[in-house]
Order: C-alpha cells, then structure tokens, then sequence
C-alpha cells in the first residue's frame, strides 16, 4: 500500500532524510524509530503529500506522489506531533470542519463524528470548546479526526503521547483493529515497547534507515541470543563452571557474574537440555534455565549509538 | 477552487471569530469611534447657537456647499470630510483578524492537519481572506448607512444626498473591499514572519498612515469629500498593490513554506 524507495528530503544544506526505502502493505502497522532530528516528521509530511521528496519515488496505493497528491491526502489520515485542534470551537465542530474539508457529505458526516466521538471516548465532552481539554483528551480528538474519514493510509505521530494508561491501551487496541481491518498504518513513536506491541515490522532511523525488520527480527540481529542459567551460588564457582563450559564443542562462549551463566550456544533449543546434563554432572544446582534475548530497547540504542558515534555529522544534520 | 470548501473554512473562521470578544471590540471600536467624533460635532453645532463666522474655515465650507445655509453647509462639510475616515475601517480591522487568525493557528500548529486534507492552500486563504474582510465591509456599510440617518435626523434631511453621494456608493462598493482585501494580504504575509499578532498588527500603518494623510490634505485642501474620479483613482492604487502583495503571497503562503517555516 505504501511504497517508499531511495526517499532524500533536503532543507538547503540540511539533509534530513536519506535514501530511506521501505514498504507497509495493507493491514500492517510499520514503527519508525529514531531520536528526535531523525526524519520521521519529515518522511511523514513527505508521504502525506504536504512536502516534496528531494529525490527518491513514493506510491501510496496506486497513486503516484507528486501527480497525485490531492487523491492521496483524501486517503489518508494523519495524527500530527501536535494535536493542532481550534481551540475556540468544541469538538464536535471540529470534527465536523475536517469532515467537510474530507469531502464527507452532510448524509454521512453526522454519524461519522458521534461514531468516532465514541470511539475516543469523548461523547460526553463533544459540546466542550477544546481550549478547556486536558492534553490527553485533545490527543483523542486529533486520533478521532485523522480517522474520520475512514482513511485508508494513517500517519500515526507519537498517537498515546499524554495519554493515561486506560487510554493509551484503548488507542493501541483501535490501532490493532484498524490493521485487522486493512489498513495500512505507519507509526512514530519514541515508545518501543508500544511499537514492539503493534508493529509488525519496525525501520529504525536517523536520517536514513539503519535498521528493518520485524520487532523479532531485530532483536535477534542486536547480539546472539544467549542462556541465562541461575546457579545455586553456595554449590559452584561460578566463573569457573564458564571457563570450563568454553570447551564444550556446543558453546560459542560463556561469561559468569554472581550465580548466574550466561552461555551462548550453538542452538540453543537443541543444546540447553546437555547444558543443563553438563553443569548438573559437574556438581552444579540449577534454579532456573532461560533464553535472554536482546529488549528492543538495546536494539535501539546500539544502533542509534553507533551511528552517532560513526557519522556525528550526519546525526547533527538530521 | 471550489466554493464549498471555502464557505466550509469560512465558516469556522467566522464561529472562531464571533467567539472572541477581544477580536469584536477591535471590529466594533474604529467604526463607533469614527462615526462618533463627527456626529457630535455636528450635534454640538445643532443644539448651540454658535456665530458661524467664528467657525475656522468656514469660508471653505461655505465655498464646498454654496446653495446651502452656513450653519448647514458647517454640518455637510464636517459630515462628509470625515467619511474619508471610513477607510481606515477596512485598512484597520481586517489586518488585526487575519493576523490573529494566522498567528493564532501557528500558535495551536493547527495549520498543518488543515493543509494534509484535500484542500488547495488558495482555498484555505480564500476562506481565511473572506472571513477578515467580511466583518470590516459589513462594519464599515453599517457605520455609514448609520451615520448619513443619524446625522440626517440631527441637523437636516439634506445630509441623507451629501453621505449616499453617487461617489460614496462607489467606494462602499469598490474601494472599501479593496482596502480589506489589501489588509488581509498585508496581514497574512506578515504574520508569516512575526510572531506576536500585535507586532502584524502594526505594519497596518502602511495602509492607515496613506489614508490619515489623504483624509487630512483633503481637509487642508478645502476638499469636502472625494470626487468620482479620486475614487476610482484610489481603486486602481488599492488593485496595484494587491496585485504586488498577491505575489509575494503566494511565495509566503506556498504550503512547503507554510510547514517547514511556519508550522
């Protein structure tokens, strides 16, 4: 549905994005990561037809950027990083306002807004000028009208930004529905565990992309996946049991700290139960066997931090 | 362009508008104050038995209106010397809504979802124009039927021909939504480069001081009012420099610009 190849966007001798390609096909939700500077608004403006690529093509649908830009902000709704609500009327008018802008005729409009007035939970603070709503609920507004007219491209900017737990997890389930409906749903956010939540493939960046893959995917590719087994301390020495772990033909490495090994294995579903036999026949016992696997966090952040560190430049630029 | 969409950003120009008071004073407060000043004065010379002859230039009243009695021709000359002062109604007004209006949605980065929907920044600008314009056309016709029946039931029915005048008709009807059209402009490229409404606000003097200046060289030229001619002169004026600020619009108001310098 979303079709992103070699995108460049440059603000004179900034250049902001960079050959960043990606794809999100209908009924999928794709996280953009990235510190703040890194793009994301930027590739969001671009693909929402507001700015001009520098360099590189984008085809939302069928529909080419740039020659049909008027069609494809009519299938598309965006949540900008402000909710960019009037504050001087309520918000029942304005969700009506963008229905109009939207094309939404006086047949469907009205129902359209009571049914997304519900769907945020707002029914009852409809008739309230917005200028007096705490920060989460003009949030909901601004998700009510990206979605009112039944967009089939969203933009999603940081969508549980001020948003209380209750209501954040309402959004996240109106995100996983609309991805079941078919929607193709491009996310922004700084929560990773929100984007490992819904995602079902993420693109890491900071001017250009610097990861993809599903959340699975990129925890895998951070570090090798290790076993983590937790010792009883008063039994074995630790840092010795890892020395001697090194030589077994199935174990790539292995470190101690405490009572806990962490060992990394050649399989691990395969060679966990002879780790286990191993350590047990050397006098060991064990309290519990575990996969430790790399947190989307660390993924981020050693990606982030690299790239910083090689190119700070770039990082600045960006 | 298409004239639902702009009647729909109309619309919610106008109920944002109508909502603020402050902005009303600012519509309501030119227009009394330059309706109010004559018509007291006028009162004034009704209601006291004043020596005409006393009056400073009362002999370039009585030149302007030679058919009519001093103590009328004293009223017809105020009356409609100050009406030059309508003017400053539409260079006034429209500026200060417009540049609340774009400052003001700057401020809420509201700009943005409104230009990621379907619309074309000239059908935006049209609708945000008509809102500011409409308010300082409607006050300024208002004020001036007002004032010629006001003054008329002062002084004398005769004033009613000295105010609907065939050139005053003209200018309610060309000049003045020039004069708006202009300050919206001036308003809204403005804006795009300050960012405290005041602050536009007061560029506004590069349309109020030219008709303070006019207004007071007719008054110093002896010139009761404008002739048919200076108002389609100041017509011609008004289109020129509309014409020169639509181009330097649409480079401000271009909606990469509007984004990435105004957000």
């Amino acid at each position: 549905m979303i079709s992103v190849q070699g995108l460049e966007r440059r603000f004179r001798s900034v250049t902001a994005v960079h050959d960043l390609s990606f794809e999100v096909p209908a009924g999928t939700v794709y996280g953009l990561l990235g510190p703040n500077g890194a793009g994301k608004t930027t590739t969001v403006r671009v693909l929402a037809a507001l700015i001009a690529p520098t360099a590189g093509t984008v085809r939302i649908a069928d529909l080419e950027l740039g020659a049909d830009n008027r069609r494809i902000r009519a299938m598309t709704g965006i949540l900008t990083e402000s909710p960019g609500l009037h504050e001087r009327l309520t918000a029942r008018q304005n969700l009506r306002y963008y229905g109009r802008l939207y094309g939404l005729t006086d047949a469907t409009l009205q129902s359209a807004v009571e049914r997304h007035l519900e769907l945020v939970g707002l029914t009852d603070a409809a008739d309230r000028r917005v200028g007096g709503f705490s920060k989460g609920m003009r949030q909901r507004v601004a998700i009510a009208r990206a979605l009112l007219h039944e967009p089939r491209v969203i933009y999603l900017d940081e969508p549980t930004s001020g948003l209380d737990p209750e209501a954040a997890k309402s959004i996240r389930e109106v995100i996983a529905g609309l991805r079941d409906a078919g929607r193709s749903i491009l996310l922004c956010t700084h929560n990773l565990d929100e984007a490992e939540r819904l995602s079902d493939r993420i693109g890491i960046i900071n001017g250009s992309l610097l990861a993809e893959g599903s959340p699975a995917e990129l925890r895998r590719r951070a570090r090798p996946t290790e076993t983590r087994v937790e010792l009883d301390g008063g039994t074995v020495d630790a840092a010795a049991l890892a020395g001697v772990m090194g030589s077994l033909p199935f174990v790539r490495s292995a470190r101690a700290a405490d009572a806990r090994l962490w060992v990394e294995l050649a399989d691990p579903r395969r060679d966990a139960p002879d780790l286990v036999a191993d350590l047990v026949a050397r006098g060991a016992r064990i309290l519990s066997v575990s996969e430790d696997v790399a947190s989307l966090e660390q993924v981020y952040l050693d990606l982030v931090g690299e790239h910083a560190h090689r190119d700070p430049e770039a990082t600045r630029a960006a | 362009m298409r004239p639902s969409l702009v009647l729909t950003i109309f619309g919610k120009e106008w109920r944002e508008i109508a909502s603020n008071r402050l902005l009303l004073g600012v519509v309501a407060a030119p227009a009394v104050i330059f309706a109010a000043i004559p018509t007291a004065i006028v009162a004034f010379i009704q209601v006291n038995d004043i020596d005409m002859s006393q009056l400073g230039q009362i002999e370039v009243m009585l030149a302007a209106f030679p058919d009519l009695e001093p103590k009328l021709a004293a009223q017809g000359f105020i009356v409609t010397n100050f009406m030059a002062y309508f003017l400053l109604i539409p260079a006034m007004v429209p500026i200060a809504i417009a540049s609340q209006s774009v400052i003001g949605e700057r401020q809420a980065r509201s700009l943005e979802p409104q230009l990621a929907a379907p619309i074309e920044v000239s059908e935006l600008l049209a609708g945000k124009t008509i809102a500011a314009a409409l308010p300082a056309v409607a006050a300024t016709v208002g004020v001036w039927i007002g004032y010629g029946l006001i003054n008329a039931a002062i002084a004398d029915p005769r004033l009613l021909r000295m105010v609907f005048s065939p050139q005053w008709i003209v200018a309610m009807a060309t000049l003045v939504p020039l004069i708006c059209v202009l300050s919206v402009l001036l308003g809204v490229i403005v804006s795009s480069r300050v960012g405290d409404p005041r602050t536009a606000q007061q560029f506004g003097a590069f349309v109020v001081l030219p008709i303070i200046a006019i207004a007071v060289a007719q008054f110093l030229g002896g010139q009761a009012t404008f002739s048919m001619q200076q108002v389609f002169m100041g017509d011609m004026v008004v289109l020129g420099l509309i014409g020169a600020l639509l181009v330097i619009g649409s480079w401000a108001f271009d909606r990469e610009e509007i984004l990435t310098r105004l957000g």
